[in-house]
């Protein structure tokens, strides 16, 4: 073995010398006590390593981050219960919905599920379906969406069964229509997604806007009473927030 | 898995996976949620791992999966075989510098390494694991692990340094108050 071989060996050592029984390590570790240049690199290179992982080692977690993972948890085991496709993202926008809630305490503290369910489903159709809206009324919808400064539309400003009967791309959310259309704005990709209110105060989302971020993107929900909305992106949050 | 359990193994790995998080995606918003991403696969999937000594590697492992799905591949990603091989040798000066800069320094440092040497550093710094456990942990087989330290700390030392010259170009130095003289 020559003296780089044995670097090379003893860069994988641990500087706190738990590899000492490691056979592995054996013969340049015999090297390097018998060949004083090669001990003075091994410990310059032990002393090295040690003080980059003591500075590592101070970077702490943001604060609120640790409440967030075990409400991520709690809703987990609701989701895995109920089960469909994209219900792990709802079950990760609803917490991470808790988590804006600890970290900025801007968002609803408790959240409804729905919106959060609402949130999930736009990040995860942004990421996973084939998009695109075809229709007179889906392009009026989108040249108003990419106007610049233009704030979000309104239900008085649409007519959703025009929309969604001449082309307008129409899923479904847990039994109701959703319409959805893409634009684009300072550069980004935006989805905008919108369906009827239910009988319930509110609908599926609560009536000022509620932000989730996931790793796959972000996502804002909001009502109007009569129509609950969301848009989601890659572009981040704050992207989505100029928008509203 | 209980309440108590589940909160006590987020108690031992959240931080470290924290930073590998961090040290991977580069920025703080996105290291939280993958870490939060990783204990949400862990509470639907990962509690069939009936021993907890297992637990550790399952959430790097995890995580660092995740990383690699979410991420999005660019043009710019090297290859291993375009890397630059390491050449910078540890000097007194090299341990010198790390304990005069500030741990967030060192991790914004670290985040300049090149991917494919950053994981294992960072796992080898911050979680003290072993090549055969960062090996498994990333799913890549020893040998590699061991080219990757070596040539990752020698590019971590360079870029240690480059970071302290930066900014050393920026600091005026300090007058002494009684070496100071009107001119």
């Amino acid at each position: 073995m020559t003296n780089e071989e044995a670097k090379f060996i003893l860069s994988a050592y641990r500087p706190n010398g738990s590899d000492s029984g490691d056979a592995a390590f054996g013969e340049a570790l015999r090297m390097a006590s018998g060949d004083p240049a090669l001990g003075d690199w091994f410990g310059r290179s032990r002393a090295h390593d040690a003080a980059v992982a003591q500075k590592l080692r101070q970077i702490a977690p943001p604060s609120g981050l640790r409440e967030a993972i075990l409400a991520g948890a709690r809703v987990s085991g609701r989701e895995t219960r109920s089960g469909p496709g994209w219900g792990w993202i709802a079950g990760l926008a609803a917490a991470a919905m808790v988590a804006i809630g600890v970290f900025t305490m801007r968002a609803p503290v408790r959240p409804q599920a729905d919106a959060a369910d609402f949130a999930g489903f736009a990040i995860n159709d942004m990421v996973s379906a084939k998009h695109g809206s075809r229709g007179e009324a889906s392009g009026a919808l989108i040249a108003r969406l990419q106007t610049e400064g233009a704030k979000m539309p309104s239900g008085a400003d649409i007519d959703f069964d025009r929309m969604r009967d001449t082309g307008c791309r129409t899923l479904s959310f847990k039994g109701r229509q959703v319409l959805e259309v893409c634009f684009v704005r300072d550069g980004s990709l935006f989805h905008f997604y919108m369906m009827r209110g239910v009988s319930s105060p509110g609908g599926a989302a609560a009536p000022g806007p509620s932000f989730v971020t996931l790793a796959a993107g972000a996502a804002a929900v909001w009502s109007d009473g009569r129509f609950d909305y969301a848009v989601s992106s890659t572009a981040g949050v704050e992207a989505i927030r100029r928008l509203l | 898995m209980n309440n108590e359990a589940f909160a006590q193994l987020v108690d031992a790995h959240y931080a470290p996976l924290y930073r590998f998080a961090l040290s991977l995606a580069r920025n703080g918003s996105d290291a939280g949620d993958l870490v939060q991403q990783t204990f949400f696969i862990w509470a639907t999937k990962g509690e069939g791992i009936r021993e907890l000594s297992k637990a550790k590697s399952w959430l790097f492992t995890t995580l660092y999966r995740e990383f690699l799905r979410g991420r999005r591949r660019d043009s710019r990603s090297s290859s291993l075989e375009d890397l630059p091989a390491g050449e910078k040798e540890p000097a007194a000066e090299d341990i010198d510098r790390v304990a005069r800069i500030d741990a967030a320094t060192v991790m914004e440092v670290l985040q300049t390494v090149d991917e494919a040497y950053r994981a294992p550093l960072t796992l080898f710094y911050i979680e003290d694991m072993s090549y055969q456990e960062i090996a498994e942990a990333l799913e890549v087989p020893i040998g590699t692990v061991m080219s990757r330290l070596s040539r990752g700390k020698s590019q971590l030392r360079m870029a240690l340094e480059r970071a302290e010259a930066a900014a050393g170009s920026k600091v005026l130095p300090f007058p002494n108050s009684k070496g100071a003289r009107a001119s």
